[in-house]
């Protein structure tokens, strides 16, 4: 491993290169964008400045420059592709080239963040491709959900079935939700006990539009009723064949004296536990043609789309527009009136929830005797602040960058005594408050999130400053590279220094310093926020010291200044880190390099509409990934 | 044509509810289709435990290799089984080691556990794992008891967030793989465990009506598994793996429908195991609940084989009730201070005093002339094993129960440097009566077991 930094000779001869070379007098259009521009602009800015550490089989990070330079980003060769975006990141923030080495001059430095974007994004757009969602087998929400609108029967999923697991950070994506024997076996009785619940009174006027009449036939009256019901569990229009084929299922209760109910009853099992109802299929309107890429059905659009907004089937009218061939043509007046709908709060539940790590807020336990005032109710608080903050902005349709800023919040009087706002009265009913004068605002400062990103015993600026690059920034950090010595906290070191001092002494190893100066920065701004989320201007004996750099120079005096500069500086950043989370949760897979253009298309279109929530949902919805899809994927 | 005749069925509550477990208890008879295969062998059962973030190794590593005579600090709760215990030192999971694929060690070590493969590092785009121990066995085995297997544990797949440097949730939430691609997913909840393996007394009507319930869930069943066909033959390769699943599961279903053993629930398993209320709040409950869960699935032999994971992957939770208040992840990076260290070793000590109940219950059921504990192989350990260094050699394993008298207990054998792992698991798949001569990267059987 090299350690020994190029040092000054590098900027001596960069400053020597940058007024002789030709190429960076181009124009934008020039070569920039080609295999010309990387040989003659950025190999010999990555010799100067990054080969010291990132060249040969040793090089740091696993970063090969000297052979990732060898030809521009595709977007076809994901593990190349990721690396380039690292390099963008990472130089384009002024992490790279860590200190001490030498600043790059600015004008060379802005020229290869130019190239860097446009090969990019030319690849990106070169290699475009709505790729393929894998068969979405419905989670617990979902199910519950769709059980709901479907019968009107409550069903409690989560307290029935096991745990759907998460993938990218969601719990509905398509490869990692799988369905094992106990699932099953679940999805059978679950079967049993709705299918009886269904045939109550209450619930069964919603699914049973026609009692059967006096002299019909078993089978006329059993027909009649599973038609339209088979239709809206598959969620598609069925064929005749597929309801005669119900109906001889219901008709084999053939006990004497057969009933209607007990018939009808054994049809709804068998299409609660069908993989027609259990999967979210996407055959399109043509299962046997031979296009590699289709547009989805106008059906297969209005379940993706209400499973995206509601977690739930389509309704009626979405079923309607579909059925006309006109829910496409309709989607951002369908979207409107979907956001109109109380439903929407599936999204703040389930997207809100996973994204901002909400849920995990029911597992952390901090310290009883270090905190005394966190109990259940206080934990229950933190997270109704949290979504009734997110819902806001969603059904008021504001900026999705008050998220970073936003000067109100919504507290009850427990709430705001943890917070020390003045003026509420006690009671449990949440009310919006103005935070004006506090030093609180937007998500990263309310405390679910500082509870969340919590130890037991104590806060984490590692752990903090983490979760605002991974979910507000969309920089997750690389991982730590391995045997680096852990931050020493025995007593004597403990009483010798801050917890500040100690990590900045921990962090003088180079390695570390890289990904830990914003990491840390953005941590230590939280400081003046515990465990718990209040405030405090003391950790143990040491006093505070929200005070912080980032690596390109941008400075801040606490949690205020470093919100504004988040909300000023990343701006364009947070969209595209949002835009990428709400996308992956509403295709149920990872987002990958060929969706780039996608993705670019919908921030670009979310800026141009100030931000509102709306656009960025329309964005998605309209956006070549939501409403395409590759035949078949290939499997390595 | 009336709709006032209507049957009372059974609410969702009580689990498929047709077939309840035959305990395997003295003097009862077994159903004619396994009683031939019970009275010529014995039911041999396997059980594997999962802890987390390693073991303080110096506490857990008996002196002396032979005849443990002491038990280090961590193993002291166990004294009563002393000669019930075989610690295994030395063990490697090669599996788990980063291989080329930097930090992730924690998801590592649990994909790893059972499987001795090398998890794909994927957030979730073709997940890859390998076939565990448990499902090797349960192919053989499983077809003989009510559930071919159960994976059990105390927390819930992980609900939000990254768990592991770029791996999926799945990996660390896992232990249990009947296939590469398809993770059996555990039960938490003690009483949907009851409720599985016993469902709730039958009304009156429905013990008549069994019958025509158990035709109708096979039609029922068919007409599913021919909608799954139908539609495989439509999808592609990565959407058929799940139609795969789904075709599995419902061929489980339908062979516990079709060999229907149908017992009421004993009066000496009601005083013995009451039927748990739900999820307790305190830990230490909920862990001794489903335990118990676990035994009562031995001794009913409503299962041979199952798998327990105490939490999963890297938990950070504190344990207030023995005084330690940072979380467990936290501590397990202790840097070689003695004060985390000592937490750590707290941490182990109590969590193997769990094991050691579970110990007594087996042990406390007579089957024939031993117990079920002697017919048992348990495993227990962790896939780390120092936590600060995120080793995978030189594990905490031990094995505990007699293994039907082919485990010479009793003892704490040190092998070779890098032995795998997958040699004990394959010495333990041909006393379960799997014949095989490999499983994942084993070299061999594991020599001096019995």
């Amino acid at each position: 491993m090299k350690l020994a930094w190029p040092g000054i000779f590098s900027s001596i001869v960069a400053s020597m290169l940058l007024t002789s070379t030709h190429v960076f007098s181009q124009e934008a259009s020039g070569p920039e964008s080609s295999t010309d521009a990387l040989q003659q602009v950025v190999r010999p800015f990555f010799e100067r400045h990054c080969f010291g550490c990132h060249e040969g089989s040793d090089a740091e990070a696993d970063l090969r420059l000297d052979t990732l330079a060898d030809s521009p980003p595709v977007a076809r060769d994901g593990e190349a592709w990721k690396k380039w975006n690292r390099v963008l990141q990472r130089v384009g923030s002024g992490e790279m080239p860590p200190k001490p080495l030498p600043r790059p001059d600015k004008v060379e430095l802005d020229r290869v963040v130019a190239w860097l974007q446009k090969s990019m994004q030319t690849a990106a757009a070169d290699s475009a491709d709505p790729g393929k969602v894998t068969i979405r087998r419905l989670n617990r929400a979902e199910y519950a959900n769709t059980v709901r609108d479907l019968l009107g029967v409550e069903f409690k999923a989560d307290e029935q079935f096991p745990a759907d697991d998460v993938g990218y950070g969601f719990d509905n994506i398509g490869d990692v939700l799988s369905l094992s024997p106990l699932l099953m076996e679940k999805y059978l009785a679950a079967a049993d006990g709705i299918s009886q619940e269904a045939l109550d009174s209450l619930s069964r006027a919603r699914w049973i539009a026609v009692e059967p009449k006096v002299g019909a036939t078993l089978h006329d009256a059993v027909r009649d009723v599973l038609q339209p019901l088979l239709m809206r569990a598959y969620r598609r229009p069925v064929t005749e064949q597929e309801v005669d084929r119900l109906v001889r299922l219901a008709e084999t209760v053939g006990v004497e004296d057969a009933s209607f109910d007990e018939s009808v009853r054994l049809a709804l099992k068998a299409i609660l536990v069908s993989p027609h109802f259990l999967f979210k299929v996407e055959l399109g309107p043509n299962p046997d043609g031979s296009e590699e890429v289709r547009l989805l059905s106008e059906f297969e659009l209005a379940t993706r789309l209400s499973y995206f907004l509601w977690s739930t089937m389509p309704d009626e009218e979405l079923f309607a527009r579909a059925s006309a061939g006109k829910l496409r043509a309709d989607l951002d007046a369908q979207i409107d009136r979907m956001l109109d709908d109380s439903k929407r709060d599936a999204l703040v539940k389930n997207f809100a929830g996973q994204w901002l790590e909400l849920r995990n807020l029911s597992s952390v336990a901090p310290d009883g005797q270090l905190f005394p005032s966190f109990d259940d109710r206080l934990r229950n608080d933190m997270r109704t602040e949290t979504e009734m903050f997110f819902a806001a902005i969603l059904s008021e349709d504001r900026s999705v960058l008050e998220m970073i800023d936003a000067d109100y919040s919504f507290v009850n009087g427990r709430l705001a005594k943890h917070y020390g706002i003045a003026g509420v009265d006690a009671g449990e009913e949440f009310r919006r408050v103005s935070l004006d004068g506090t030093p609180r605002g937007g998500i990263i400062m309310q405390a679910s999130i500082l509870t969340v990103t919590s130890n037991p015993t104590r806060t984490s600026p590692v752990k903090r400053g983490k979760w605002i690059l991974e979910n507000i920034l969309g920089e997750p950090p690389p991982p730590p590279p391995a045997d680096v010595p852990d931050l020493n906290e025995d007593e004597q070191a403990v009483l010798s220094g801050s917890l500040r001092q100690r990590m900045e002494q921990h962090r003088k190893d180079p390695r570390c310093a890289v990904c830990h100066v914003k990491m840390d920065a953005m941590g230590f701004a939280m400081e003046n926020f515990d465990a718990v989320g209040a405030w405090r201007t003391k950790d143990g004996q040491f006093t505070i010291d929200p005070a912080g750099q980032f690596p390109d120079g941008q400075s801040f005096r606490g949690p205020a200044e470093l919100k504004r500069i988040l909300r000023e500086g990343s701006k364009d950043q947070f969209a595209r880190c949002l835009t990428e989370k709400m996308l992956t949760y509403a295709l149920g897979r990872g987002i990958e390099p060929s969706d780039e253009t996608a993705v670019n298309e919908i921030v670009e279109s979310l800026a141009e509409q100030d931000y509102r929530f709306s656009a960025l949902i329309k964005g998605i919805a309209r956006s070549d990934p939501f409403q395409k899809q590759r035949r078949t994927r290939s499997s390595p | 044509m009336s709709r006032s005749k209507r049957i009372t069925r059974r609410t969702a509550l009580r689990g498929l509810g047709v077939t309840m477990a035959l305990p395997w208890l003295e003097g009862m008879s077994r159903p004619e289709s396994a009683r031939a295969e019970a009275e010529s062998k014995a039911p041999r059962r396997m059980a594997m435990f999962f802890v987390p973030n390693g073991m303080h190794m110096p506490d857990w590593t008996p002196q002396a290799e032979g005849p443990l005579d002491a038990l280090p600090p961590i193993l002291e709760p166990l004294e009563a089984h002393r000669s019930d215990l075989l610690v295994l030192s030395g063990l490697t999971l090669n599996g788990a080691r980063a291989l080329g694929d930097g930090p992730g060690d924690h998801a590592r070590c649990v994909a790893a556990f059972l499987t001795g493969a090398h998890p794909r590092k994927t957030n979730g785009k073709d997940i890859r794992n390998g076939i565990s121990v448990d499902q090797v066995a349960a192919k053989t085995v499983g077809q003989l008891t009510r559930f071919p297997s159960l994976e059990l544990g105390c927390e819930p797949s992980a609900q939000s967030g990254n768990c592991d440097s770029g791996y999926s949730c799945v990996y660390t939430s896992n232990a249990s793989w009947r296939t590469p691609t398809s993770p059996m997913a555990k039960e938490t909840n003690p009483r949907a465990v009851f409720d599985r393996l016993f469902g709730r007394p039958p009304a009156p009507d429905i013990a008549q009506g069994g019958l025509q319930h158990d035709r109708l869930e096979k039609s029922l069943l068919d007409f599913v598994a021919e909608d799954a066909r139908d539609l495989r033959g439509k999808l592609g390769t990565t959407d058929r793996r799940k139609l795969d699943e789904y075709l599995y599961a419902v061929r489980q279903i339908e062979r516990r429908i079709s060999t229907g053993e149908k017992v009421t629930q004993s009066a000496e398993i009601e005083s013995k195991f009451p039927r748990p209320e739900g999820v307790p709040k305190e830990y230490a409950q909920h862990l001794s609940l489903m335990l118990d869960m676990a035994a009562l699935a031995f001794w009913t032999d409503a299962t041979r084989i199952l798998t327990f994971m105490f939490t999963n992957a890297g938990s950070n939770r504190s344990y207030p009730e023995i005084d330690v208040r940072a979380g467990h992840h936290t501590l397990s990076h202790h840097g070689n201070d003695p004060a985390k260290q000592a937490d750590i070793s707290k941490i182990n000590r109590y969590h193997a005093s769990f094991l050691a109940k579970f110990l007594d219950r087996l042990g406390s059921f007579q089957e024939g002339d031993t117990t079920v504990l002697d017919r048992s192989m348990i495993v227990y350990g962790s896939g780390i094993g120092d936590g600060n260094r995120h080793n995978h050699n030189d594990l905490p394993i031990l094995l505990a129960g007699g293994g039907d008298g082919t485990i010479k207990s009793g003892r704490h054998v040190r092998y070779e440097e890098n032995t795998p792992l997958t040699d004990l698991y394959l010495s333990m798949l041909q006393r379960m009566g799997v014949a095989t001569g490999s499983f994942s990267d084993s070299k061999g059987e594991l020599s001096d077991l019995g």
